[in-house]
């Protein structure tokens, strides 16, 4: 929770009274606390900053959620990777100038919900439902999963719902250093705590509030000592003069801190974003390069870089990642066909399910 | 309020602190007027012991153009507040057609400058404006309404949306006027795109407009603009366009060159994904007869050994920086 900066709590009057809610308070105490009747009261509330996003980042609304697993919408003419949401927490309190959480929530305030009966009622019936293969499942669609845990913990209360419930991944992925909590439980088989990565430089420009690299990389690496499997997400790779040689010192990085064997995954995905995030952001980040990139706007509206250069920053992390005999850990986040065709050609991976291209974990 | 006819010489047209409205006269209005005069009554207000307009500027300056002495006018009470006036001059026209951003902005700051409250503006107005009811916002139209008549207008007649505004916002005023000046003629799209491309060329460069204008690309082009000839603009655009799009300009040029080289029959056509998402080559003949497609196909097939197709393909199926 360092550097978490909460100017005010709202508390739902649903869950006023909730044995939760009350910790959370205790947690939180000193700020400035009201009981509202919805989150419109806080949105509206939000809405009047000339920072709406800035501002949504600092007001903490603790409500229940009417539910809270759903399939991962990917991107339409994307291959999608199978992956499953929980909205456990919204919004984030890093403010990262790609994330297209400013574009989506609308004055939506970091909120948590305490209703986790429900959503464990919610998991038992998922369970249930779909008793073969293999399900990812994360809470880092639309909120950082550990950035509020050493508040919530709500890492421990998941991994005890998925342990002893082989075929059913659960993925925390978080930008933050790793919560004391995760280390007071005895860690899970299917449980993969994962690090989005990118060069220093560009947590330092682009991904405010976030740990530093080594402070992630660190955090990867006690989790493996403590028995975790972990996983990383080079998303989104962004393209600048010098970003090979940064993005070559950070897989090298992640090898001299980590044992291939433990690393579950590594998802590549590179700059993508909607064009209503483009105001915004050049708005809210004036300093940043990272939107003067030559992009093409995607048969699904989204800007992207062209083909070509996607091609080029995936196959060159491709090879680094096969220097470390790693390459076969490696997926593509929300590409089309045609670049996970040539991917897996260029890796020489004779990859049978693309959709869920791990079958040694099968 | 009160009916009766006022003298066009009675009011003080110089005070336009309820205008926000900002479309002129045309001539349908004034055949009208000319025809049958000003049947429905404009609004007043007396402020300083002068008749002010609340409402009804087109009808009063097309009397003036048909030369009518009087109209019929509504006047509301003098001593009802400015805030309260604007408020019946915004709600008479709201209800007629949709304002442009300009006439938005004009109105957001007639309201501001008389004492709303800014939650209020943000909670009640914007929404009605179909603007999102947010503090930024409410600051990006306060200022716009400042940019001045002649930016107003162009924003009024090409009707932008905010996003191109405020990309406008983000040079500097003599950079705006320069602007203002190579795109005023232009369509909705071309102001809008130049204005985006002179944005993304200035933060990549560093350069300011002065110098990005006098650049051999582009220095012809935007001088012939300038001068009013609007044939320009499109290749300005494609100017813009290739600077910053430098990968997929260079790859479109060399497929393009490859194409020409090939010196495909006449009937058949190439065509390929112009942003590159596709690795294919879209292959079209045209045929009126079994006897042209046998020739079309035969003549096609005569040049597949040609090296230009497999450096077609090549350049299709490029990765590189
Ligand atoms: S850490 Fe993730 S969710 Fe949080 S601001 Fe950055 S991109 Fe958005």
């Amino acid at each position: 929770m360092a550097g978490l900066r909460i100017k005010k709590v709202w508390v739902d009057r649903k869950v006023e009274k909730d044995g939760l809610t009350r910790k959370l308070l205790d947690g939180l105490a000193g700020r400035p606390v009201e009981i509202v009747d919805s989150v419109e009261a806080v949105r509206r509330f939000i809405r009047q900053h000339s920072d709406p996003v800035g501002e949504s980042k600092q007001h903490l609304f603790i409500t229940a959620q009417p539910s809270f697993i759903r399939p991962c919408p990917c991107t339409p003419g994307c291959l999608g990777c199978g992956y499953w949401t929980i909205d456990l927490d919204l919004n984030c309190p890093f403010d990262c100038s790609y994330c297209i959480l400013q574009d989506y929530l609308d004055g939506q305030p970091l909120t948590v919900a305490v209703n986790r009966e429900q959503l464990g009622s919610e998991l038992e019936e998922f369970f249930k439902q779909r008793p073969s293969g293999i399900t990812r499942i994360g809470t880092g669609e639309l909120a950082d999963s550990l950035a509020l845990d050493e508040l919530t913990e709500n890492s421990v209360f998941l991994i005890e719902r998925f342990r002893d419930r082989p075929g059913f991944w659960l993925e925390l992925k978080s930008k933050a250093g790793l919560p004391p909590a995760l280390l007071r439980v005895s860690p899970a088989d299917n449980v993969v705590l994962s690090w989005s990565l990118n060069p220093q430089a560009v947590i330092a420009s682009e991904e405010k509030g976030t740990a530093g690299l080594e402070e992630r990389l660190r955090a990867a690496s006690r989790a493996v000592g403590h028995g975790y499997r972990v996983g990383f997400h080079f998303d989104p790779i962004l393209h600048y003069p010098g970003w090979h040689q940064d993005y070559e010192r950070v897989v090298e990085a992640i090898f001299r801190l980590v044992p291939v064997e433990a690393i579950a995954w590594v998802s590549l995905g590179s700059l993508r974003f909607p064009p209503g995030l483009l105001p915004l952001a050049r708005r809210r980040f004036p300093q940043s390069r990272i939107y003067e990139h030559e992009f093409i706007r995607s048969a699904e509206g989204k800007y992207r870089y062209p083909r070509p250069l996607r091609q080029w920053l995936y196959r060159q992390l491709a090879e680094m990642f096969a220097g470390f005999g790693a390459e076969d850990r490696l997926y593509l986040c929300m590409e089309t066909v045609e670049v996970w065709r040539e991917f897996y050609g260029k890796i020489k991976r004779g990859r049978q399910n693309l959709a869920f291209p791990f079958p040694w974990q099968c | 309020m009160v009916y009766r006819l006022i003298k066009l010489s009675d009011l003080n047209l110089e005070d336009r602190r309820f205008r926000f409205t900002l479309n002129p006269v045309d001539q349908r209005l004034l055949r009208s007027v000319g025809a049958i005069g000003v049947l429905q009554p404009v609004i007043i207000t007396a402020r300083q012991d002068r008749q002010v307009l609340v409402d009804g500027w087109r009808r009063v300056e097309a009397a003036r153009s048909c030369g009518l002495e009087e109209l019929p006018a509504l006047e509301i009470a003098e001593n009802i507040g400015d805030l309260a006036v604007l408020l019946v001059a915004f709600f008479e026209n709201y209800a007629k057609r949709p304002f442009s951003l300009a006439e938005k902005s004009l109105a957001i700051r007639k309201f501001y400058d008389f004492r709303l409250g800014a939650d209020e503006i943000i909670e009640r107005f914007l929404p009605l404006l179909e603007l999102p009811p947010e503090g930024r916002m409410l600051e990006l139209m306060l200022e716009v309404s400042l940019l001045g008549e002649r930016f107003l207008e162009v924003i009024h007649r090409r009707d932008w949306k905010p996003v191109t505004v405020e990309l406008l916002l983000g040079f500097p005023e003599a950079e705006r006027a320069w602007l203002l000046s190579l795109i005023e003629k232009l369509t909705r799209n071309q102001q809008r795109e130049i204005i985006e491309n002179f944005y993304l060329l200035k933060r990549k460069t560093g350069k300011c407009l002065e110098d990005l204008a006098r650049e051999e690309k582009l220095a012809g082009l935007t001088g012939r603009l300038l001068k009013g000839e609007i044939s320009a603009a499109d290749r300005l655009l494609a100017a813009l366009r290739e600077e910053n799009s430098p990968l997929l300009s260079g790859l479109h040029r060399a497929i393009e060159a490859e194409v020409r080289t090939l010196g495909l029959p006449p009937k058949v056509r190439l065509d390929y994904d112009r942003a590159l998402e596709e690795t294919i080559l879209r292959i079209s003949l045209e045929a009126g007869e079994v006897t042209d497609l046998k020739e079309a196909l035969q003549s096609l097939s005569e040049t597949l050994e040609k090296k230009e197709w497999r450096r077609l393909f090549q350049l299709l199926h490029y990765e590189g920086e």
